[in-house]
């Protein structure tokens, strides 16, 4: 467990810096925003005792996509996006929407039982990469596989979308 | 539980899988052959059918992420059927990444199959994502055509919502049960109450589904991805990802949401997934209905009408139990069967006028007998006359409807679907009267639509199916009741 104003703040920083990928008009900012925002959720994750989750989120989130992310703004050259008229009816319906669906789940979470309750603390000595390893391989074997399926998909799939025309 | 035995029960999708590799790698040395291509792709497709047949009969694996049963079968069956004749159609597509599009269709078609084969949620959502990143890849594969990119990218955002929200609910339903496979989650669910909680996740994890189907509110992707995307890639959108998805819904709302059915009749309203989908019902029909009145493009009117057709599927479901299931099922094939046969059509004619408006339609029936009469029949099974499949299709949706529920329940959904099919009936008959009525002054000019053997034969196939399960329901109706029970 840590201290709750830890909790609120890497809560603030995952908020404000996922606010910030939006919101911010240079795309090189936003992947970088991007990445304080992962380092935020890790830190929650660990909090939780969730290590192996947490590292993970780092390793390959922060490092490894993050990297390629920023390779790929730079190689493209892409500049500050113009700024775009704000559309008031679709921003404001579009911020109502989200509003209900929040303030719904805010109630909705309010009213659960199980939210006001501490959380059970895990066993001390769980082996979390073991687990997800022999699960991985054993119950979920099959869906592990299915996933390098899913990679062929998109990666077949970006270089046909992508690929310049030779004619 | 050994690779092997894995391998062995996975054969079909397997199959798949080698025979994409295969069509892809001939992709990269040969770009000039779309024939070779689709042969090699309808062999696999042959192969993974003949697998099909020779898996045992009933089989779960990993606690359900894999069914073999008699239904899972059959649909496996069907989706192969669908993706056959989408790739028949895909000769004409213009485009030097031919065999990658062929590789495309073949992935979804993993999916599809993956889909109707499971009944644990994390698979379900793995074939969701795989089937839906294909599609997304198929629907703006004509790059250098700006509204089919724009409808491919519209597709994409769309979807990657609704997946969102239906990865949310799922986790929902998995933190209120504790397991992710669908039997068990009913057994958990059973006793429960109706929670707030509860009743988030399984309207969230509805969306993903509602959105898949082109169920209203959740249809605005459709009329661009139908109208502006590739037509091969419109057709099986339209046919082969609705019948895995009303699968796979109808699997999750009556195995595993069992417990949480509620009440749709008018005098017995209870919360539950059923007044649900029967307002998703009632509001594709009155939209899609509606603003299909309005359509002048054949392919945006067949979307808005594809809309008003999923409102009439879910009747099915909403009135539950085996008989709404097996009508939902029977009625989701037919649709798919008549609407790869009108994208057929459409693909035809917009080769030869270069646009798919409905006067490019005027005097098809001069200029193409064999095309027009087979619009025809497309056209009047989707409006429900009799003799044809569409109309015996929906015979068996609303009288399965009608007997569920108790004391006529829903009796009001009926008569809404009644109205919004006589509504229906004008935009079919407007199309049919351009081709075979109007007359047009250049008629004279353009040249018949060239269609080669092949074509023709998958159109006259698809009629010809929708007039045999017409006249004879009970060969696929049977077949549909004996693995439901």
């Amino acid at each position: 467990m840590i201290p709750p104003f830890l909790f609120w703040t890497f809560a603030l920083l995952l908020l404000v810096f996922g606010a910030a990928v939006v919101l911010n008009r240079n795309p090189i900012a936003s992947a970088l925003s991007l990445v304080i925002s992962f380092i935020a959720l890790s830190a929650l994750f660990m909090s939780l005792d969730a290590f192996f989750i947490g590292i993970m989120q780092v390793l390959v989130y922060a490092g490894a996509v993050m990297v390629l992310f920023l390779f790929i703004i730079m190689l493209l050259d892409l500049r500050a996006e113009e700024r775009r008229k704000i559309n008031v009816v679709a921003t404001t319906g579009g911020a109502l929407v989200a509003l209900a669906f929040f303030a719904q789940l805010y109630l909705v979470i309010g009213q659960l039982r199980i939210a006001s309750q501490p959380f059970a603390p895990l066993p001390p000595k769980t082996d979390d990469v073991r687990n997800v390893g022999a699960l991985l391989f054993s119950n979920f074997n099959l869906p592990f596989q299915i996933i390098g399926v899913l990679v062929l998909v998109a990666t077949v799939g970006v270089i046909v979308l992508s690929k310049r025309e030779l004619r | 539980m050994s690779y092997l035995q894995l391998l062995r029960l996975a054969s079909p999708e397997t199959v798949v899988v080698v025979t994409t590799l295969v069509v892809l790698a001939i992709g990269l040395r040969n770009r000039q052959s779309p024939g070779l291509n689709i042969l090699v792709a309808v062999l696999g497709l042959a192969g993974a059918c003949a697998a099909v047949f020779m898996l045992p009969r009933s089989a779960v694996l990993f606690a359900g992420m894999l069914v073999i049963s008699p239904l899972t079968s059959l649909f496996k069956v069907i989706c192969l059927l669908l993706a056959f004749f989408t790739l028949l159609m895909a000769r004409n597509l213009s485009s030097r990444n031919h065999a990658e599009y062929v590789g495309m269709i073949l992935l979804a078609t993993i999916g599809l199959m993956l889909l109707v084969g499971s009944e644990e949620l994390l698979m379900i959502f793995i074939g969701l994502e795989l089937l839906g990143l294909s599609l997304y890849v198929l629907a703006a594969f004509e790059k250098h055509d700006i509204r089919a990119v724009e409808a491919g990218l519209k597709y994409f955002l769309f979807g990657s919502t609704a997946s969102a929200f239906t990865l949310f609910g799922i986790s929902i339903l998995y933190g209120m049960s504790g397991t992710t496979a669908l039997a068990a989650i009913a057994q958990k669910l059973a006793g429960m109450p109706i929670e707030p909680l509860l009743a988030a996740g399984v309207v969230m994890t509805l969306i993903g589904f509602a959105f898949k189907i082109a169920a209203a509110p959740f249809h605005l992707w459709a009329p661009d991805a139908y109208q502006a995307a590739p037509v091969t890639s419109a057709a099986f959108i339209a046919s082969g990802s609705k019948v895995a998805s009303f699968v796979v819904l109808g699997k999750i709302v009556l195995i595993g949401l069992a417990p949480l059915h509620g009440s749709a009749g008018w005098h017995a309203m209870a919360g539950g997934w059923m007044p649900l989908l029967a307002v998703l019902a009632a509001l594709s029909i009155v939209i899609g209905n509606f603003v299909a009145l309005v359509q002048t493009n054949v392919r945006r009117l067949l979307a808005y009408s594809a809309v008003a057709h999923a409102g009439y599927t879910l009747l099915g479901l909403v009135a539950g139990g085996r008989e709404g299931f097996s009508a939902t099922l029977f009625y989701t094939t037919i649709y798919a069967l008549t609407l790869l046969g009108a994208f057929g059509v459409v693909g035809a004619v917009r080769r030869e006028m270069g646009n798919d408006d409905i006067r490019d339609f005027c005097g098809l029936s001069r200029r193409a007998p064999l095309l027009a009469g087979c619009m025809a029949i497309f056209m009047l099974s989707l409006a429900g006359l009799p003799p044809l499949a569409g109309f015996f299709g929906k015979f068996y949706l609303f009288s399965a409807a009608l007997r569920a529920g108790g004391n006529h329940g829903l009796l009001w959904l009926v008569a809404l679907a009644l109205f919004g099919s006589l509504i229906s009936l004008y935009y079919y008959l407007i199309v049919l009267k351009v081709i075979f009525v109007d007359a047009k002054q250049e008629t004279a000019a353009v040249a018949a639509p060239q269609l080669d053997l092949l074509q023709r034969a998958t159109l006259l196939a698809l009629a010809g199916a929708i007039v045999l399960f017409g006249i004879m329901p009970q060969t696929l109706v049977s077949r549909i009741l004996a693995a439901l029970a």
